[in-house]
């Protein structure tokens, strides 16, 4: 400020009027002059997988204001606060504007051919020594589909390394893995129209209110629905519900077999459905026989009535719903609750009809992108590696060597993090993600970090916790410099588009794709004459043709212009046949085993982690608005009154969470019944509090995803460990 | 007021109306994909006389997403620190009966507005036909009264306008046919406009109050909320331990205590014709405490303004009194220096002046007496700004003279004494507000500043009875200046509950 400017301030002659006056915009009338725009761009809103249709609002070529499009059938014109707030992580601070190469220790500036081809020198070096393998890639649920689909042609046929995994394995892998098994294919069958239709809606480990909330606006326009709401915290979700059922937790398999058992003995089911579309029923039968009410009661902590009406409800309704996000997904026997789930609506015929689905509701604005397009745990298009004529088909697509086609997934997520810390894997490439906050068990995950050769960090922040670990950072273009197309958790394709340029010497991950395999000699055969997302699509678009995720029929300005369109239409398997060798679902026998790391006098907590409305996973994005995160500035640990007052601990003490392998110190406690006696819950948010110092290293046998929702902790006041 | 919302939609296609009001006379009008009809969160009426806008908050539809504040940030350019709307969360029950709940307030629009009543430049209105509460950031001179009066602090001072700014229904929005932005915002519906008859809502406004706010009695909220009808488990907040020191507002406790000291020893000095340089220097003090006073406001080259609403707001009254004391003290000391004005005449001018200072002290008092500030809004507080001057007069008129003890060693007693039951009635109280101030004023934090103000106190009197009275007048200006510091910072106002970690927001 300039003096003359300070002194009318002080004085009180200047009151920053012009900053904060008020203007009229065209579209939104009376608004601050600030927010007033020249132009507005349809988009898709790129934090999580609703998917809501946004309108971006530019002027002079920044970003000043987000709005629901009113026309876009996911929100209706409703945003969550991360929404209506996302133009600011395009002005925000904290950007990776050029490339950084680390030298004698330190990461300096670099150009961009410096940069790209010192990462393939490196990587082709290390390849050349240690075998093709020795490259672990891991992705993300970030980019738009065009990039996944160009990412994976270039780590599988360019790199050549089957290591390739995304961040989605931290997420909805347990999900993919559950339908798999069920119906043969991975696929959420409902859409979010099924909200509004359904009679009973169970959510599972779902808390869409802080979560997803604009499905929450969805729910609320069923106003005939019962909604049941399974969650060991009284979550805001919770506080929804008709019913509520506080279970113990990972006790979700008993209570769904428990139901199954139940539907079972008073014939709630549907028989001719389970005769022409299932097979296993009996089986299923004879298993939960032992899951009777009073044994359910005892693993779940629920009384029998509480699961005997919960049954009655599922089993009487019209259309049922099951929803479910990560109370599933983040455990070591994720892939199988998904599979007993799957069961509840397969012998109640409550799939492929309106309002009746189990559906899960994914985390990530891209991460089905990634599912469909990504060749990390399938081929493009859900096919898969183990199927010869799948390999044959996609060679030919590609006019390839069928035998370059990996004949089977290679390592997943957290193996090729162990085997970073074995020494197999010796160069990493992360691309828009942070796993020095999102990854299970710090220790093990910095031990990799620390150990690779080469760990080049590709993201459009820096620095972020795992950036700072880098030899090379790729500084990437974000959510709104870019143009594509993101798939959300109802399979509808929604458009992306560009708004603004990335800030410095940013470039588009597209862009960075096609520089690698310029200079890895594979871009005219993998991309030939390509020169936009465009080109991606256009081939994605041919390579998903006849597949259940089709995108043939639909062009870019076709989505556009509908809203987004989603694949396979309303819903899956409305005709009953499955993608499994005889057109048959497959019910699962799932046992329900305890959670590993239980409870003892040492560590005599259970630790449940979770999220908060205003946050977006690592904070990369939402640390960096200013609103959202003044209003949740740090992470709390929330416990129970019963347990506070045994361990005397009184509200906003700072205490430290301990367990087996690290210790998180300076929480805030919060004391609340929210939480019950026995366990605590905090936010994964927070790099400054990182909840998987302490997180269990222990993860899906199937899915492969990590079982972040249970580990044994104590608590004690900051200042005493 | 028309509101337009229908026919605006459907000609111009605009993307802003997502809510409409069916407007009759349109209604065969051809319906564009664009626009779906969804239940109006607006009045589809004008007003009537006797009628204003209000808010309606349905807490059993809110999920506390807080799309509301994000929205109303967004709407009106404000940076993170100012929240003209806020989320709050209130909770109660034992595992699993646990019941949550959220609030989401701006402004209330009330019919007995604290903030308009206050405020010494007339910078409020109550709007006539809509009876929105507005505020003029022009007519602001930043004295942050407002702040004090409204038990909901809703106005909020911005530093870095040097003014106050409020929730104003979205005003510009309304006359244009539009919801507010926080109405606009909220993906479950839980907040809309509505009008109140207000004769009617003055007789029965049981349906303002709520847990987690103050009770509406105050100021006649307008605000209608919608309770859970699950009544068996009390709601609390949950920000009840999170209690911080407001804001010290060192140039009051400078000011307050200097005009006190001026003003006691002009009354304690009555009986002879104090000499031309005593007056100097206590006309000197007065200038500087004035001066001082101004740094307060966000504006200060506009003070002059703030006497303008001296019919109504007791901080215009104080101004205005203080303002008439340092004229007549400025006039008995250019007398002084004149020789020229006959004794009776500067007996007269004395004790004008000494009873213009004494009703500038209790107009100063007055200003803290506000409901919306449980602490201050005590007897006490007057006896206190009386006693300070008291103890302050009393030995500063001893000065160059000999010395008495019988005012300073009363005076002193009863200033503890005063002082004393002040803090055993705050923590006896069954006010949450007042036992929150005890609280405070006997945390780690403030506790020794506390034993200090009585300590220095105790020993201005025995260093008065030992003849030092220098040292006394500086211990005891010492004692009454750590007293009006802890009295800023302890006092705990009335507001809505906020989050967990909201709570130490101001």
């Amino acid at each position: 400020m300039s003096p003359t400017k300070t002194v009318r301030r002080l004085l009180g002659l200047d009151t920053a009027k012009d900053q904060y006056a008020y203007g009229e915009d065209p579209s939104y009338g009376y608004i601050s002059e600030s927010r007033v725009a020249e132009d507005w761009i349809k988009t898709t809103c790129g934090y999580c997988s609703v998917g809501c249709g946004m309108l971006l609002g530019v002027k002079n070529g920044k970003a000043v204001a987000a709005r629901g499009n009113p026309e876009h059938p996911v929100n209706r014109g409703k945003l969550c606060p991360k929404g209506l707030s996302e133009h600011h992580i395009l002005n925000a601070p904290g950007r990776a504007k050029q490339p950084l190469l680390r030298k004698n220790g330190k990461l300096e500036p670099v150009s961009w051919h410096e940069a790209l081809d010192t990462m393939v020198e490196r990587i082709s070096g290390i390849q050349a020594r240690h075998g093709a393998g020795s490259l672990g890639v891991i992705g993300t649920g970030q980019l738009v589909t065009e990039e996944f689909y160009t990412l994976g042609k270039l780590v599988q046929l360019g790199f050549r390394t089957p290591n390739f995994d995304g961040n989605t394995t931290l997420c909805m892998a347990s999900a993919v893995s559950g339908y798999k098994l069920s119906f043969g294919s991975d696929g959420p069958p409902g859409s979010y129209a099924d909200l509004e239709t359904a009679d009973v809606i169970l959510l599972i480990g779902a808390n869409i209110a802080d979560n997803h909330p604009i499905l929450c606006n969805r729910l609320d326009r069923n106003k005939h629905r019962t909604l049941i709401v399974v969650d060991p915290r009284v979550s805001k979700t919770a506080m929804m519900a008709d019913v509520h059922l506080p279970v113990k937790p990972r006790s979700d398999i008993a209570l769904v077999n428990g139901i199954a058992h139940i539907l079972i003995r008073d014939e709630l089911i549907d028989r001719d459905y389970i005769e022409h579309h299932t097979n296993g029923f009996e089986e299923l039968a004879s298993f939960v026989s032992t899951f009777t009410p009073e044994h359910v009661s005892e693993v779940t902590g629920l009384s029998t009535t509480q699961i005997e009406q919960v049954a009655s409800l599922y089993g009487r309704a019209k259309a049922a719903f099951i929803g479910w996000t990560m109370g599933v997904n983040h455990s070591s026997q994720g892939a199988v609750t998904v599979a007993a789930i799957n069961n509840l609506a397969l012998i109640t015929g409550n799939i492929g009809r309106s309002g009746a689905a189990p559906f899960s509701i994914t985390g990530q604005c891209n991460a089905m992108g990634t599912r469909e397009a990504g060749f990390t745990s399938s081929l493009p298009g859900y096919r898969q590696f183990d199927n010869p004529a799948h390999r044959e088909e996609l060679a030919d697509l590609w006019n390839v060597d069928r035998a370059l086609i990996p004949k089977a997934r290679g390592l997943a997520y957290p193996d090729i993090i162990e085997a970073a810390v074995a020494g197999r894997i010796r160069a990493l490439w992360f691309i828009a993600t942070n796993p020095a906050v999102s990854f299970p068990n710090y220790k093990v995950l910095e031990h990799a970090l620390r150990g690779v050769e080469f760990l080049v960090v590709q993201d459009g922040f820096h620095p972020t916790p795992t950036s700072e670990f880098a030899h090379l950072v790729l500084p990437a273009a974000i959510w709104g410099e870019k143009e594509g197309t993101y798939t959300n958790s109802e399979r509808r394709i929604s458009k992306v588009n560009r708004a603004v340029k990335p800030p410095g010497q940013a470039l588009s991950d597209f862009d960075i794709f096609l520089a690698l395999a310029e200079r890895l000699g594979v871009r005219q055969d993998l991309y030939p004459g390509w020169q936009s997302t465009r080109d991606a699509y256009s081939e994605w678009q041919r390579v998903s043709a006849g597949r259940i995720c089709d995108y043939s029929q639909f062009s870019w300005e076709e989505i556009e212009a509908a809203g987004g369109r989603q694949w396979a239409g309303d819903r899956l398997y409305s005709d009953g046949i499955f993608p499994t060798h005889d057109g048959r679902a497959k019910l699962h026998c799932v046992p329900c085993d305890p959670f590993l790391e239980q409870p003892n006098q040492e560590y005599d907590l259970i630790l449940n982690t979770g999220r908060t409305v205003e946050h977006w996973h690592t904070r990369t994005k939402t640390a960096r608005v200013d609103l959202l995160n003044k209003m949740v500035p740090h992470a709390w640990l929330e416990m129970n009154p019963v347990d506070a007052a045994r361990l005397k601990l009184r509200s906003h003490d700072r205490v430290t969470v301990i367990s087996r392998r690290s210790h998180i110190p300076a929480l805030e406690l919060r004391i609340t019944s929210i939480v019950a006696p026995g366990q605590v819950f905090m936010p994964f948010h927070f790099a400054e509090s990182n909840s998987n110092l302490v997180t269990l290293g222990a993860f899906d046998p199937i899915s492969r995803e990590p079982n972040f929702k249970q580990c044994a902790v104590r608590i004690e006041k900051s200042g005493t460990h | 007021m028309a509101l337009p919302l229908y026919e605006r939609a459907l000609n111009q296609g605009s993307y802003g109306l997502v809510r409409l009001t069916p407007d009759r006379g349109v209604d065969d009008a051809p319906r564009t994909a664009a626009v779906e009809e969804v239940p109006s969160l607006l009045p589809s009426r004008p007003l009537s006389p006797g009628e204003q806008y209000r808010f309606h908050f349905n807490m059993t539809r809110c999920i506390g997403c807080r799309s509301c504040e994000v929205a109303c940030n967004e709407q009106n350019g404000n940076p993170a620190d100012i929240q003209w709307r806020r989320v709050g969360e209130i909770e109660g029950g034992t595992y699993p009966n646990t019941l949550r709940h959220y609030l989401s307030m701006g402004c209330n629009h009330c019919l007995d507005a604290e903030c308009l009543k206050g405020c010494p430049v007339d910078a409020y209105t109550k709007d006539p036909t809509t009876g929105i509460v507005l505020h003029s950031t022009d007519a602001c001179i930043g004295c942050q009264y407002c702040v004090w009066n409204c038990p909901y602090s809703v106005p909020q001072f911005n530093p870095e306008r040097g003014v106050v700014g409020k929730c104003d229904m979205c005003k510009g929005r309304l006359d244009h046919g539009l919801e507010p932005a926080c109405v606009n915002a909220c993906p479950e519906a839980a907040i809309e406009i509505e009008i109140v008859n207000t004769a009617e809502w003055r007789n029965n406004f049981s349906t303002a109050e709520s847990p987690g706010l103050p009770a509406a009695i105050h100021t006649v909220s307008t605000t209608r909320i919608t309770l859970p009808t699950r009544l068996d488990i009390p709601l609390e907040r949950v920000d009840a331990d999170q209690i911080r020191p407001e804001h010290a507002h060192l140039s009051l406790v400078f000011m307050t205590t200097m005009m006190q000291g001026v003003i006691g020893t002009l009354v304690f000095s009555l009986r002879r014709r104090a000499s031309f340089r005593e007056l100097l220097t206590l006309l000197c003090i007065t200038s500087a405490a004035l001066i001082i006073s101004t740094l307060h406001l966000g504006r200060p080259a506009y003070a002059w303004r703030a006497l303008r609403m001296w019919r109504r707001s007791w901080l215009s009254r104080e101004i205005l009194l203080f303002t008439l004391f340092a004229a007549s003290l400025a006039t008995m000391t250019a007398g002084a220096l004149l020789h020229d004005t006959s004794a009776g005449f500067h007996s007269t001018l004395r004790s004008l002046n000494a009873a213009v200072g004494i009703a500038a002290t209790l107009a100063s008092a007055f200003i803290y007496l506000v409901p919306a500030r449980p602490a201050w809004n005590m007897l006490h507080t007057p006896i206190d700004f009386l006693l300070s001057a008291a103890v302050l007069g009393s030995m500063a008129s001893a000065l160059g003279y000999s010395r008495s003890l019988t005012f300073v060693l009363p005076t002193t007693a009863a200033w503890i004494a005063n002082h004393a039951l002040r803090l055993y009635r705050l923590r006896a109280s069954g006010l949450f507000e007042l036992r929150a101030t005890y609280g405070l004023l006997t945390s780690d934090r403030l506790f020794a500043q506390l034993c200090a103000s009585f300590a220095v106190i105790v020993m201005g009197a025995l260093a008065f009875a030992a003849g030092y009275i220098v040292l006394a007048l500086l211990a005891c200006s010492m004692g009454v200046l750590l007293a009006r510091y802890l009295f800023f910072v302890s006092v705990v106002p009335l507001k809505m509950g906020l989050t967990f970690l909201q709570g130490r927001h101001a």
